[in-house]
């Protein structure tokens, strides 16, 4: 395989509908990254690819090659749209034990195109438009290198690895608010959403980096929080704009600058992806719009968050409000982007439904400041008092993370609170997701109706516990780094988890509510509990493990 | 008030009966004529109107109103009659013969006798009875008040006590216990008692104000010129100033008598009603009325003056507006033309709100067209706060009155309409929230409550002088007295009922949403007002609950709306916003609705985020709805499962959980919690559906050990041999 010894990692798209015919093999190449690498080099990894696609679709039309691990690399497949692959490599260590995972790459292979799709459309459809490819080559170019700076640390592109297993990339994070609070979250996003008269608008808002409400579907609800953590929220605005002075953006771009320097030896490859930095002035009658580029968003006087990137309205000097594509409906949507203190409100405006273009989306933000600023002020507080902190979400002597497949939704530990973990015990984490992956994947392809119940408790090398557990839907894993020498140990160590939420799963009842005097509208340790108690099912069925064996032991 | 209405003075002006009006007279009237009766007397303390021949005496009882109800007659010797008033137990008669003189009569024994006083030194200007503990009766006499215990086996009168003052005419009215006696050279200068059940009340000496038209005239105030008016449960005082043209409002308060502001008038005779606790300024002369709501804090009149109509008059609007023109000269004894004119001058106005034709001795009640006040109001915020305060007597002569109020059928079509016309959703949140607010109140005052079955309060509020809102002392500056007051049931007049607070009675009425906070509320409370005793008849709430708010709005508007469901869903958060805020239950329907609005337009992920926010509130019928539309959609199923469980609901859960497939799981928990009402073939079924003989083993198993007799039932045969049927090909592999 000619991949470098200097690069770890490799990421490509291609297009098998494209360069079918003896030499317009580089017709297929949409993007490659490095984009140094040589053509023949480049070739060769898609041409491993395509043929192994090619093969296993023999066996399995529907679902096609997913990974192949050789002995150095691993390949992660993705078939982001019909016939067009977006395939990962990633470099083994020399450990015995496996730092990536690959359902944790794939995701990452299914952000990149889902947020793409939803700024520039489908590929095909670009195809289409274009048969030569070449805009779409630099709309993916700038797009995907865009994104991967944020993973870039130093020189080395830092993957999803082993040290993220109590992550779940493509899930939103929520914020646990009581109702009271949600009520009144609703009654903005009812206030927001008719603000543009009939029209139906949909809202996402945010309160620091979690996610307070949603109309929008799942998909898009995912897309959309992604893109307001990476670049909308105060948090993702002041990065930027500490970076602005040195830190980040200096060493970033000098990263990059070098990096492409290094790996663009020949011109051919940078005139065929287009330029890296792409600047609106520079060929162009086509502006290839950059909306993962960093430290473009700023706050307005009056809330609004406001880009350059969209360009401006022809011969004005207004910016461009930045458009979307929903996936469920396919309708291109305005995003509007409202802040105040930690609240960021995102309003979807149809593009159909607003007729005088800038001047229409205008009046409608104005209309939102009219209607709803009071209850943005009104919720802004009401979620401030209630907020937990960064480590609102930590369960002492626990880390967890608990992903709600059906919802999309995790919870999990701070970061900042994983970190303490040890090697072993993060590595031997990522293993077990491994396997539940392939349990789950295997589940799947049994195709019941009936999902499986699951459940793993591994003794890591430095005698910590590792634990999974899946129903219904619903994951939970955990790591007992300082649990006893027993197995009844950990999962009494569950139970007491598990019995403390059915407590609090019982108190709630609507009637004992409303006789006692409402509580401040939350707290922090019972609402984590609380919103656990999704995953309750989950949780309560850790001592039938003792059961099981006992039944086991006596068959 | 007797004197008064048989004081007043025939007024000339013209009459009509327009299409558009805000109050009106309902037709037929009472008949209060009786062959050779002559004047016509008004007891309203019993509220009975009376009319005496030579040896007798009749008595209409006028609340509840009933234009059909027969007199009751009783004989009395021949005299000449200033007044007649019986007392509050009807058990005697008490007739003012002259100005010296007042007979009693006891209905019972027909005993009677006579009290005097010094002809030399004093004169009897009227007299009421009261409730009072220490009086039954109370003289109004140039000299002052007398109150007297009435002692019914010795036949006499025992003076308890005697107010000396000089007093040229009074004013009384029953439902508010309260006596203003004017002297003074122009009569303006006021003393007032106010003679409850539990105490009696001096109020303060106050002026009235009085404009002078030229230097040196001293215009003289009459007993018709000033009305005590009672509404939401306080008394005020309401004088006309003829030189100024103005009507201007006295509160009056234990200790204190505040000038509230002034009233334009347009007619030289006012005559003033209070029908539902809206003011009504008859213009007799203007022949028209114009209708205030004193709860607000601005003098603004509720609508623009227009005439009073008659209703129900079985004749055409136009002949009878001909006809009536004639009055003047007309005097006939059948209900004609000419007696169905509107504020003629034969018009004698009858505490609260009623008004005694006294030419053709005809009986009229003021009645308020609450549709067409709301109609011709577009705010529609402040109309239902306007609804929301009125308290209509489910009175059984009012047809329209059956089940539902009138305010609340309105209030209640009021906001449909706002809804189906997709008006903003501020606006309608807050229309919404304005009944909202007030259902609460009446829920905290016990009002709504009173609504269903007639409930009297007798809680005694004890002020504490401390808490006296800021605003009110800031005005008034005045102190606070306990006091009580007198209630009257709707059924027995005459029966004093509970005594109760009347600090409290203010607060049943604010149900205003500018006062729900919580210090503004308190104020309320702890008002220190002068209230009255109200004779209250059984009185309806136009409360609306959650509950009716469901069936009468949002379930109908559901049916008739079409399309996008994110409206009305809008709305309904609104309501629960403002349910939420007031603290006030919502019941499981309305929840059921937004899930069936989501789920029919699949937005299962707000549906979702709604449950786990518990927005909806947990309660088996959201889980079975959620069941329900779980057909659809595995989450929105799942949902309702999860509340199932922490609902505690364990049977249903392991019922569902069973129906899913998902036997070894239902077999756990059933074990957990102990449930054991399933049938346990229902788990076999389930594992041999699933054909996995492994599972089939375990549910067996666990039934044959956990399961006292399992063993011997059929149930265990049967699916012993399934099991070896299901194992054997395997083996024979």
């Amino acid at each position: 395989m000619g991949v470098s010894s200097n690069e770890s990692i490799q990421l490509c798209i291609f297009d098998l509908r494209r360069g079918q015919n003896e030499g317009q093999e580089l017709d297929k190449i949409l993007f490659f990254f490095p984009a140094g690498l040589p053509f023949s080099k480049q070739l060769s990894v898609i041409g491993l690819s395509e043929g192994l696609i090619t093969f296993t679709r023999i066996f399995s039309p529907e679902a096609a090659c997913e990974v192949i691990e050789a002995e150095r690399h691993s390949h992660v497949f993705h078939e982001a749209e019909p016939d067009i692959w977006i395939i990962m490599v990633v470099e083994k260590s020399n450990d015995s034990e496996p730092i990536w995972r690959d359902d944790a790459l794939r995701k990452v292979l299914k952000e990149i195109h889902s947020l793409f799709v939803m700024f520039h459309g489908s590929i095909r459809a670009m195809l289409e438009k274009e048969p030569g490819g070449g805009l779409t080559r630099r709309h993916l170019y700038s797009f995907i290198m865009d994104y991967l700076r944020d993973f870039l640390a130093g020189k080395k592109l830092l993957l999803p690895s082993f040290r993220d297993c109590l992550k779940e990339r493509r899930t939103v994070q929520m914020l646990t608010i009581g109702r009271e609070a949600a009520i009144e979250v609703q009654s903005l996003v009812r206030v927001l959403e008719s603000s543009a008269g009939n029209t139906i608008c949909y809202s996402l808002i945010l309160f620091q980096d979690l996610l307070v409400s949603t109309t929008l579907s799942p998909d898009d609800t995912i897309n959309l929080f992604t893109y307001a953590v990476l670049r909308l929220t105060p948090h993702a605005l002041s990065a930027g704009t500490s970076s602005w002075s040195y830190l980040r953006k200096g060493s970033t771009a000098s990263n990059v600058a070098t990096e492409s320097n290094v790996a663009h030896p020949n011109s051919m490859s940078e005139s065929f992806y287009g330029s890296s930095d792409i600047s609106s002035g520079e060929d162009n009658h086509y502006h290839v719009v950059r909306p993962l580029q960093s430290d473009k968003w700023s706050k307005g006087k009056d809330g609004y968050l406001v880009t350059d990137l969209w360009g401006a309205e022809v011969g004005t000097w207004v910016f461009a409000t930045p458009t979307v594509l929903l996936q469920q409906t396919g309708q291109k949507m305005y995003l509007c982007v409202y802040q105040h203190r930690s609240l960021t409100l995102m309003l979807l405006i149809p593009v159909s439904s607003v007729l005088n273009g800038e001047q229409g989306v205008s009046a409608v933000r104005q209309q939102v400041i009219e209607n709803a600023s009071l209850k943005i002020l009104k919720v802004e507080e009401k979620l401030s008092k209630g907020w937990g902190g960064e480590n609102a979400y930590h369960v002492s002597g626990y880390r967890y993370l608990l992903v709600d497949g059906d919802r999309n939704i995790s919870r999990a530990s701070p970061a900042t609170k994983v970190t303490t973990l040890t090697k072993e015990s993060l590595l031997a984490m990522n293993k077990l997701r491994q396997e539940v992956e392939l349990e789950k994947n295997r589940a799947k392809l049994d195709s019941c109706n009936v999902e499986k119940d699951l459940e793993m408790c591994v003794r890591a090398k430095n005698n910590a516990w590792v634990i999974s557990r899946v129903t219904r839907g619903k994951e939970l894993y955990m790591v007992l780094e300082k649990a006893n020498e027993t197995l009844l140990y950990a999962s009494d160590a569950v139970e007491k988890f598990s019995d403390s939420l059915e407590i609090i799963t019982n108190s709630s009842k609507p009637n004992l509510a409303y006789l006692s005097i409402p509580k401040p509208a939350e707290n922090t340790n019972c609402n984590f509990l609380s919103w656990l108690s999704m995953a309750g099912t989950a949780m309560e069925h850790f001592h039938w493990t003792k059961e099981n064996q006992a039944c086991g032991a006596r068959k | 008030m007797s004197g008064k209405a048989s004081t007043s003075k025939p007024n000339i002006g013209l009459s009509g009966s327009d299409g558009l009006s805000h109050a009106y007279i309902q037709y037929p009237p009472l008949r209060c004529n009786v062959p050779g009766s002559g004047e016509l007397f008004y007891d309203d303390g019993n509220k009975l109107v009376l009319s005496s021949t030579s040896d007798q005496v009749f008595s209409w009882k006028v609340c509840p109103f009933d234009p059909l109800i027969d007199p009751t007659a009783d004989s009395i010797s021949e005299g000449p009659i200033i007044a007649i008033r019986y007392s509050l137990d009807t058990k005697v008669i008490a007739i003012q013969r002259s100005n010296l003189e007042i007979q009693f009569w006891d209905r019972e024994t027909g005993g009677t006798f006579s009290h005097k006083c010094r002809p030399e030194s004093e004169s009897i200007i009227g007299f009421f009875w009261t409730d009072s503990q220490q009086c039954d009766i109370v003289l109004v006499k140039t000299s002052g008040l007398d109150l007297y215990a009435y002692n019914s086996e010795s036949n006499s009168l025992q003076l308890v006590q005697a107010k000396k003052l000089n007093v040229s005419w009074y004013v009384y009215t029953h439902e508010s216990r309260l006596v203003l006696l004017a002297s003074g050279m122009q009569c303006k200068t006021f003393h007032g008692f106010q003679i409850s059940s539990a105490d009696i009340v001096r109020l303060p000496r106050f002026e009235m104000v009085m404009a002078k038209s030229e230097a040196n005239s001293k215009p003289v105030l009459a007993a018709e010129d000033v009305f005590i008016v009672t509404v939401y449960g306080r008394i005020y005082c309401l004088q006309v100033d003829r030189v100024a043209m103005l009507l201007h409002s006295y509160r009056l308060y234990r200790d204190a008598v505040i000038q509230q502001g002034s009233l334009p008038i347009y007619s030289n005779r006012i005559a003033v009603s209070v029908v539902d606790n809206v003011l009504l300024i008859h213009q007799v002369d203007a022949k028209v009325v114009i209708l205030y709501d004193l709860f607000a804090d601005s003098r603004a009149p509720i609508s623009a003056p227009l005439p009073l109509l008659l209703r129900g008059f079985p004749r055409s609007s136009t002949s009878s507006q001909s006809n009536g023109r004639e009055s003047e000269s007309s005097d006939s004894n059948v209900l004609s033309s000419h007696e169905a004119v509107t504020y003629s001058n034969t018009w004698t106005f009858l505490v609260p709100d009623l008004v005694c034709d006294v030419a053709n001795k005809l009986l009229w009640k003021f009645n308020l067209d609450l549709e067409a006040i709301s109609a011709s109001s577009s705010e529609v915020p402040s109309v239902l706060e306007f609804l929301q305060r009125r308290r209509l007597e489910a009175n059984k002569s009012t047809r329209a009155v059956t089940t539902v109020p009138v305010a609340k059928q309105l209030c209640l079509g009021i906001t449909r309409t706002l809804i189906l016309e997709h008006r903003p959703v501020p606006v309608v949140a807050k229309a919404v929230n304005v009944l909202v607010t007030s259902y609460s109140h009446s829920i905290k005052t016990g009002n709504y409550l009173k609504g269903l079955k007639p409930e009297k309060t007798s809680t005694s509020v004890q002020n504490t002088g401390a808490e006296v809102s800021a605003i009110e002392t800031d005005v008034i500056g005045k102190s606070v007295i306990h006091e009580s007051m007198k209630r009257v049931d709707s059924g027995s007049v005459n029966k004093a009922s509970t005594v109760s607070s009347l600090d409290s009675e203010d607060d049943s009425w604010s149900a205003n949403p500018k006062h729900n906070s919580k210090a503004a509320h308190s104020a309320y409370v702890e008002q220190s007002s002068l209230q009255s005793g109200q004779e209250e008849s059984q009185l309806t709430s136009a409360a609306i609950s959650p509950d009716e708010m469901y069936s009468f709005v949002f379930s109908p508007v559901d049916e008739e709306m079409v399309g996008d469901p994110s409206y009305l869903v809008a709305i309904i958060i609104e309501f629960l916003h403002s349910a939420n805020s007031e603290k006030i239950r919502v019941l499981p329907n309305v929840y059921v609705l937004i899930i069936q609005l989501l789920a029919r337009h699949e937005r299962y992920a707000e549906l979702g985020l709604f449950v786990l926010n518990k927005i909806l509130e947990p309660s088996k019928e959201v889980a079975l709805q959620l069941l329900e539309s779980g057909r659809q959609n595995a989450q929105a199923r799942k949902l309702g499962l999860d509340m199932l469980r922490q609902l505690g609901l364990h049977h249903d859960y392991v019922l569902l959980l069973v129906q899913d497939g998902y036997y070894l799981e239902a077999l756990r928990y059933a074990r957990k919690y102990r449930v054991d009402t399933i049938r346990p073939s229902l788990f076999l079924e389930a594992a041999f559906v699933s054909n996995d003989s492994q599972h089939l083993a375990a549910v067996l198993r666990f039934f044959a050990d956990f399961l006292p007799g399992f063993k011997n039932t059929s149930d265990h045969n049967r699916y012993c041999r399934i099991l070896n049927e299901m194992n054997s090909p395997i083996t024979r592999e």
